[in-house]
């Protein structure tokens, strides 16, 4: 009988991103080669929550989830009170930096989904040294906004309950009942203004735009992957992305919207699994190296 | 025009269903608003009261006041309400952003009851529709 105590095992770690000491919760689970996975926006590390559940993938791999701060179990700076959050490009770097010194990884992969797969482009552009390969699920260079983020901070309506409403737009319809809703509840409980303050740098941030032809696939592999019922980040947006990325690969994925590895486990499975095994070869302009 | 006949007999259908979904009518207890749902050129006046759709009045009409408006193309709102939408079908912004409809009026009341609607609308899929 399957013990039901899960092999996922959640600790924090202290880091300081620019002035502010950072609480970071984390999770993980599994043994090889280290995977740094980070969540969309307005949610946190319980969307991975069947890939370190998932033995075939942890046999080979160590997964390493955390929560951005501000978000899940990671608190909020001091000071928040009176702070309008507003995630940063740079910020956001800084933090998965930070967190991968701390948490003592070595080059690891780095698995990021929406907002977490354009800093994850960000990164294979600006710190590729730091990594040893990208997934980036449901990224792209850039897409503005198709709704108002201000929705989602007012204080005559449930930002979150609203925001929740909004993403369901971006799941499948093919996606289980109770892991669409596990899914949606993240959101219900997003912190205030915490889905706007994300939504504030992943629609209004297009630096990545221009850096995408600096990304060296020889060094570090790119593999892109993208939900074909996604509205937010589009199969177009995902196929522009990766064409700009020279030495790059794609995979538009069948049933799934923008939360994949969330939404329906069981169809992300067979792409997540060629995504590690993608990302795992080594290059072959690097093999006499 | 057994179009229009066909439409509103869903529309029918959809407030009858309503009565039988207990949780949408607890998320819908505030929403008291008459809502224009287009279909091509055909217009449907929906009052919602506490939830329930009390009334459904069709068009043209230059006088009924309509909190919202969601227009669709008839083609585009029949696959919206296939079991298994495809992509771009398969949510009323969906509709929107791939050019099958608009959403106009006051949008916060739309937002703030978001869920409500969505699953209203979505209660034309449920078996036993044509």
């Amino acid at each position: 009988m399957k013990s039901s105590i899960e092999p996922i095992v959640g600790r924090y770690v202290n880091v300081t991103v620019g002035n502010a000491r950072q609480r970071i919760y984390f999770e993980e689970a599994g043994q090889g080669r280290p995977v740094v996975c980070l969540h969309t926006a307005g949610a946190d590390t319980r969307q991975w929550r069947s890939v370190l559940n998932d033995e075939a993938f942890t046999r080979s791999h160590r997964f390493i989830a955390f929560d951005m701060p501000w978000h899940g179990k990671s608190l909020p700076p001091e000071g928040f009170e009176t702070e309008e959050y507003l995630l940063s490009t740079e910020t956001y770097m800084e933090t998965v930096l930070a967190f991968c010194r701390a948490a003592g990884l070595e080059k690891p992969l780095l698995a990021g989904c929406s907002m977490g797969g354009r800093i994850a482009l960000q990164l294979a552009a600006l710190h590729p040294e730091s990594f040893s390969g990208f997934i980036a699920i449901e990224a792209s260079d850039f897409q503005p906004a198709w709704y108002d983020i201000d929705w989602f901070h007012r204080p005559d309506a449930h930002g979150g309950e609203m925001g929740a409403a909004l993403v369901s737009a971006n799941i499948a319809p093919q996606a289980p009942d109770a892991e669409r809703w596990t899914t949606l509840w993240m959101f219900m409980q997003s912190g205030p203004g915490v889905f706007r303050g994300d939504l504030s740098f992943y629609t209004s941030d297009d630096s990545l735009v221009g850096r995408l032809g600096s990304i060296d696939t020889r060094r570090t592999p790119v593999h892109i992957m993208c939900g074909e019922y996604d509205m937010t980040c589009t199969p177009e947006d995902a196929q522009r992305t990766a064409a700009a990325i020279k030495g790059s690969t794609l995979a538009i994925m069948k049933d799934l919207g923008h939360f994949p590895m969330s939404e329906n486990p069981t169809a992300f499975r067979a792409y997540f699994k060629a995504a590690l095994e993608r990302v795992t070869r080594v290059p072959a302009g690097l093999m006499d190296a | 025009m057994p179009r229009v006949r066909n439409l509103r007999q869903r529309l029918d259908d959809m407030a009858a269903v309503l009565e039988r979904r207990p949780h949408l009518l607890r998320l819908g207890r505030l929403f008291n608003e008459t809502i224009l749902i287009e279909v091509d050129q055909d217009e449907f006046y929906l009052t919602f009261e506490k939830g329930r759709v009390v009334e459904i009045k069709e068009g043209p009409s230059k006088k009924l006041p309509w909190r919202f408006a969601l227009r669709a193309k008839g083609d585009a709102l029949r696959e919206f309400w296939q079991p298994l939408p495809k992509p771009g079908f398969h949510d009323i912004f969906g509709l929107v952003k791939y050019g099958n409809g608009s959403i106009d009026g006051d949008i916060l009341t739309l937002v703030k009851n978001l869920r409500y609607f969505k699953e209203f609308m979505a209660l034309g899929r449920k078996e036993g529709f044509s």
